[in-house]
């Protein structure tokens, strides 16, 4: 019998996070960017080890301000997925405030880091950029190539099973 | 009436459903989605998976705004009430649709998130630039730095050369040599201008000078390349032209040696007229134009935009030589001076260069009898001789200091290869000047200064210094000021620069009832 469990992704908006999901669920990807409103859900059905998951991905309107995020959407989370992109800095500068905040509001829900569009950046310059802020990804992901996509999901849904 | 009009807009905007706390339907009005009793509501849309986590809320309502639903085709935004009752293990839910209000929200967020994305990317793609401009400008000054200090040498050797009479061949010789290393240098301080710039380095300092004095010598440098080119150089200033300008002599007197320079270098026949004019003769801040019209070669008109970008040239066959740096310099420097510059051309025709530029004017008659006052004492005094001291630890540089010193009888020339030799030289010795290399070994000049200026003698502590220096920041500049040099020449010396330089600062020292002779 498969157990569902809900993740929600978070980060600024124009990020990817609705691209990754996609990526994930439907294996498809589109240049043009689409602005998520509220909340947009799908599913997907994984297998961990032999053992059936229904990830239930919450995919947040986007914002700069984690503590605007309707408490409804996080509730009953799983896991968080914080995405920003690779290419625009102003997406991660802030980054360790808004674990901050997570951290303090749902201190028992685990946060996967994701830096997305890594297609459109220098790998150098990108680490050197991460490092002078100590921020350390759980994956650098392109929803374009479809780069570490699948593995993230996996890997959530994996830490979700052990954590359960 | 009310109760069916309530009863029609409920039926149109929302939905009830009742299930049990595993999504299972136990009832609903189907008024929006069609839901039969039985089935999973989880099977609908994944969004009432979360029924399961109701339980485990503290609280009994929960709302969830916006969400979008997919069924059967047609996309729904929602505001979701949910409640739970507990004891009989069921859930209500409250479905409202939104869809067009939420539609409209979508199209303004839209463009809010598109402008402010482009927005950022272009910082980002700003920020990339900068960075690459300022490894560029650090690049350029260090090199042009290191050019610098050889240049001096060959500069001032070939002035030394000139003057130890070479025969006819010769001299033509050295000659070719002298406007090759004068074309070098001029090209290295273009590099170093414009890399200046671009790091925002360069400040325009406006200060009160002789306007008429300052077009006198371009015109006179000018009229003589011109004729040179067999070319007729004509120069006509307005007549309510202020002889004394509030403006930054050094960079106006860049921007038109540039224009000038480019306009003798593209005209091979015809004539070059230099005009200056103000419409306003009584304000306090005076417009005052600067026109170079030429008959030269003339720009294309496509090319018009582009000749003021860095490494541009109005010929792309290299016969006229140059960095393409000269018009950027004029075009940033304008702006920094807070001018204009505009261009007219006709290709084969030639071109009119106009740079307008505010300057405040001074009516101080008192500078000017002060100006004549000065250059008369200056020419009295020159029967008396000059005793100075060059602070300077590199060979080669002391031999040509000796050289240049050796053509002017009214100068003697003492030499301390450090800054530590210089302060010992000093309590032996009377000097008038001391010419101070800021390099050195030991005890560099700028110690070697503030020691002098916290002498006990009078005399020494007073004596006037000038920093000799292939070193050009501002920092260098200013520290030299900080430490109390009373000047500041870059290698190459220009020797007319320095032995100006040094008259006016030995004449003001001996105002003061200082000096030596």
């Amino acid at each position: 019998m498969s157990v569902s469990k809900k993740i929600v992704l978070l980060g600024h908006f124009g990020v990817g996070k609705s691209s990754l999901l996609r990526r994930f669920v439907e294996d498809t990807f589109s240049e043009n960017y689409i602005v998520t409103i509220g909340v947009h859900i799908m599913k997907k059905e994984v297998s961990i080890a032999g053992e059936q998951v229904t990830l239930i991905i919450w995919d947040v309107e986007g914002t700069d301000d984690f503590t605007k995020y309707r408490p409804s959407y996080l509730m009953g989370a799983a896991s968080f997925i914080y995405v920003f992109d690779a290419s625009r800095e102003v997406t991660y500068s802030d980054l360790k405030y808004n674990l901050e905040h997570l951290s303090e509001k749902y201190p028992h829900v685990p946060v996967h880091i994701i830096g997305n569009k890594v297609d459109l950046v220098d790998a150098n310059i990108l680490q050197e950029n991460l490092l002078s802020q100590n921020i350390k990804p759980d994956y650098l992901s392109s929803a374009k190539t479809g780069e570490n996509v699948e593995q993230l999901f996996e890997n959530v849904a994996a830490q979700v099973l052990k954590n359960d | 009436m009310i109760e069916e009009l309530r009863k029609d807009f409920v039926k149109n905007t929302t939905q009830i459903i009742v299930s049990d706390t595993e999504s299972r339907v136990l009832q609903s009005d189907n008024n929006i989605l069609s839901i039969p009793t039985g089935n999973y509501l989880t099977s609908v849309h994944p969004f009432f998976y979360t029924i399961s986590n109701l339980l485990e809320e503290p609280l009994d309502e929960n709302y969830f705004y916006c969400v979008q639903i997919e069924n059967l085709g047609k996309n729904y935004f929602f505001d979701i009430k949910t409640k739970i009752y507990r004891k009989s293990g069921q859930v209500a839910l409250f479905l409202i649709d939104f869809t067009e209000h939420y539609k409209s929200v979508h199209k303004i967020k839209q463009a809010r998130n598109e402008s402010i994305i482009d927005f950022n990317i272009a910082q980002e793609l700003n920020n990339e630039l900068q960075v690459q401009r300022g490894f560029k400008n650090k690049f350029l000054a260090n090199v042009s730095h290191e050019i610098r200090t050889p240049l001096n040498s060959i500069v001032g050797f070939i002035q030394v050369l000139q003057n130890t009479g070479l025969n006819r061949e010769q001299l033509d010789l050295v000659n070719i040599v002298k406007s090759s290393s004068e074309n070098l240098k001029s090209i290295v301080n273009d590099l170093l201008d414009i890399s200046k710039i671009e790091a925002g380095r360069l400040e325009i300092k406006n200060k009160r000078f002789n306007l008429h004095l300052l077009l006198d010598e371009l015109v006179k440098a000018h009229q003589i390349q011109a004729e040179e080119k067999r070319i007729t150089f004509q120069f006509e200033r307005g007549e309510s032209l202020p002889r004394f300008i509030v403006l930054d002599r050094l960079r106006l007197n860049q921007v038109l040696v540039n224009l000038l320079d480019n306009a003798i270098k593209y005209t091979q026949v015809g004539n070059i007229t230099f005009s200056v004019t103000t419409p306003s003769k009584n304000r306090r801040k005076i417009p005052i134009v600067f026109e170079v019209k030429d008959t030269g070669i003339g720009i294309d008109a496509e090319n018009v935009t582009t000749i003021f970008e860095s490494f541009t040239q109005l010929e792309k066959r290299g016969l006229f030589g140059g960095t393409g740096l000269g018009l950027s310099i004029v075009k940033q420097l304008s702006e920094l001076m807070e001018g204009k510059i505009e261009v007219e051309s006709v290709k084969g025709k030639g071109s009119i260069f106009r740079f307008t530029v505010e300057a405040g004017v001074s009516h101080d008659q008192k500078a000017e009898k002060k100006l004549r006052s000065r250059t008369s004492k200056s020419k009295e005094s020159k029967n008396s001789k000059y005793r100075v001291l060059l602070g300077e630890d590199i060979e080669v540089n002391q031999l040509l200091l000796m050289r240049i010193f050796a053509d002017h009888p009214d100068y003697s020339l003492d030499i301390a290869k450090n800054g530590e030799h210089v302060l010992k030289l000093l309590d032996h010795y009377k000097y008038d000047l001391i010419l101070m290399d800021l390099t050195m070994p030991i005890m560099d000049g700028f110690d070697a200064t503030a020691r002098i200026r916290n002498h006990k003698n009078k005399h020494i502590s007073k004596i006037p210094i000038i920093a000799l220096s292939a070193r050009c920041s501002d920092e260098d500049i200013e520290e030299s000021k900080e430490v109390g040099m009373n000047g500041y020449l870059i290698k190459p010396i220009d020797e007319r620069e320095l032995f100006q330089t040094m008259e006016k600062l030995i004449q003001r020292y001996k105002r003061k009832g200082q000096g030596v002779s």
